[in-house]
Parts: structure tokens; sequence; C-alpha cells
């Protein structure tokens, strides 16, 4: 799930020698090059940008939980924890160490009144995760109204968000972009 | 039927969110008898001290992984009988084929739902009550 594929569009602050790396929803991203930055937009959907300051590698996400009713264990929130453990699992195989991962959490954010906050869903869900891993908490910018584009150096952990009012992304209800196979299509060995 | 009240079951996994959401799956089934650790050494510490039912492993783990917690539980014959399923990221043939080689009772692919994980523990165990 780790996608190639390259920013097709200038972004703001682009600077000589970064190379842009898009992470669309549903993915994510690890490296340890310094010249890469991983840049997404979010709406209601979440970013993490986790860092190892000592082994300068770098990740990040992007993920939407299905709309639940929040309760712990409930269905929904394995989508999260999913893609939070790909995206550690990459860090720890690039040389990562779990007690030195720092986080910044984006987005979340409520992009049209006409439907269920599911940004704020997405938010607490992420905050909740860095608390039970006891990941360094760095910051960085949850829920509100507005898009936002992110850029993150992974190898030195700079992060940058472009605030984006009037953005139309992701203002309909959208179910994860890789929903987990149905049970009879889990392999069967048994 | 076993009820799955009583039977006992150990979470073996580096992630504690990934534990809280199978400790919870479990809860929902019905199980109350769960204990967790947070790599395949303390796992297997545990099931030493206090043998479980069911082991419920991660694959990914540092150290001790998932393939590592088997073999050595199914060497130390007080426990070598107890069940085992593996939670993994990926179908990965040659890892599915080692883990059965030593004997893993089922296989759990995440993310997965509740229903899914109690399928697979009565894949080993029989309907639950």
């Amino acid at each position: 799930m780790r996608s190639a594929a390259l920013a097709n569009r200038p972004l703001a602050g682009r600077e000589p020698g970064d190379r842009h790396v898009s992470v669309i929803q549903g993915e994510f991203q690890v490296t340890d090059d310094p010249a890469v930055v991983l840049t997404t937009l979010l709406g209601s959907c979440v970013a993490a940008c986790i860092h190892d300051p000592v082994a300068r590698v770098g990740g990040l996400n992007h993920f939407l939980l299905p709309s639940g009713e929040g309760r712990p264990g409930a269905d929904h929130l394995r989508y999260g924890v999913h893609s939070m453990e790909l995206l550690v699992n990459g860090l720890l195989k690039l040389g990562g160490r779990r007690d030195r991962l720092q986080v910044w959490l984006f987005g979340g954010a409520r992009i049209t009144r006409q439907l269920a906050d599911i940004g704020a869903s997405n938010a607490a869900f992420a905050e909740d995760f860095v608390r039970r891993e006891e990941f360094t908490y760095k910051g960085g910018s949850l829920r509100g109204d507005t898009a936002r584009r992110i850029q993150f150096w992974p190898a030195s952990g700079r992060v940058r968000q472009l605030a984006l009012p009037n953005t139309p992304v992701e203002v309909l209800p959208v179910a994860p972009s890789r929903a987990p196979a149905p049970a009879t299509d889990d392999p069967e060995f048994f | 039927m076993p009820k799955a009240s009583s039977i006992s079951v150990l979470i073996a996994d580096d992630q504690p969110s990934m534990r809280s959401l199978v400790r919870a799956g479990l809860e929902q089934i019905g199980f109350a008898d769960v204990r967790e650790a947070r790599d395949g050494e303390e796992a297997l510490r545990s099931v030493v001290a206090k043998p479980a039912h069911l082991v419920i492993s991660d694959f990914n783990m540092p150290g001790l992984d998932g393939i590592g917690l088997l073999r050595s539980i199914r060497v130390h014959p007080p426990i070598a009988k107890t069940a085992f399923i593996m939670l993994t990221g990926r179908a990965d043939v040659e890892l599915l084929k080692r883990a059965k080689e030593f004997g893993v009772n089922n296989f759990v692919m995440k993310p997965f739902t509740v229903a899914t994980l109690k399928e697979r523990i009565e894949a080993v165990f029989g309907r639950l009550s």
C-alpha cells in the first residue's frame, strides 16, 4: 500500500531539489530520503506524520474511518488501527524505533454541515491512538472547517500546513478506499 | 458447544491499539478471561507461567515474532497444545506455510471484523455459546 505517485501540480513552498510525493486516501509512504517531501490534501480525513529523529526516517498516512458510533472496539476503528500499524511497521523496517517516534496529526475537518461530523471522529481516533501507543505528540492541526494541504519532510521531521478555505474536498460521506474483503475472501486454510 | 467465557485468551501484539481492538472484539463475542502481552517474549513467559486455551498473536513483533512464539509454544510440552491464531497483515504464502508447519490453528487477516474473528475462533473451538 505504498504509493509511488508523484505530485503533478505546483505546490506552495516548493524548494529546489525537493521531490514531492503525493499520498492519497488509504495509502501511506515511508522513506529516509532527505529529498522527498510527502504531501497530502485533507478534508475530514486525517494524516499522521511520524518521524524518528535518530534514524532520520519518517512517513505519512492518509486515512478515513467509516462512519460508526465511536465506541471502543467498534468494527470501524479497525481501518484506522490498521492504517497506523502499516505506517509504524514501515518505519520500524527502515530502522525507526517505537520509543523515538514523534507524531504530528492533521485534518479531521468538518467540511460540510449537512453531514455527520466524520472529521471529529477521525481526529478523536488519531489522538487516542497516539496516547495509547505512548508516542511523542508534537502537535499539528485537527478539526476546524477547512481543507488542508500538508507537506512533510520525513527525514528531517519538518512539517508544514497550508489551509485551503473553500476547497471542495471530500464533501461526500466517503467509504474507506480499501474496504476489507468479506470474511469469505480471506485466505482460508483450515 | 463451548462457552466463550470459559476460554482463556492471551493476546500478543506490540501495538497497544491493536491489543485493545482485539480485546474489545473478544469481549464483544463473550470472552471474559483475556490477558495481553507486548511481544513474543512476554507472551511466552506469560503462557508458561499460566497456560491459556488460546493465543492470538501478531506475526510482526520485535524480538520473538509470531512464528517464533508459535514454535516455542509447540516445543514446550505443558503448553504445546495451546490453540494458536495468527494475526497477519498480508497473505504471504511463505509465512502462512511456515506457520502451518509449526501447527498454527488459524489465521486472521487485518483489518478484520469481529464477525471474522469469531468465525476463525469457532473454526478452532467449535460454535461458541
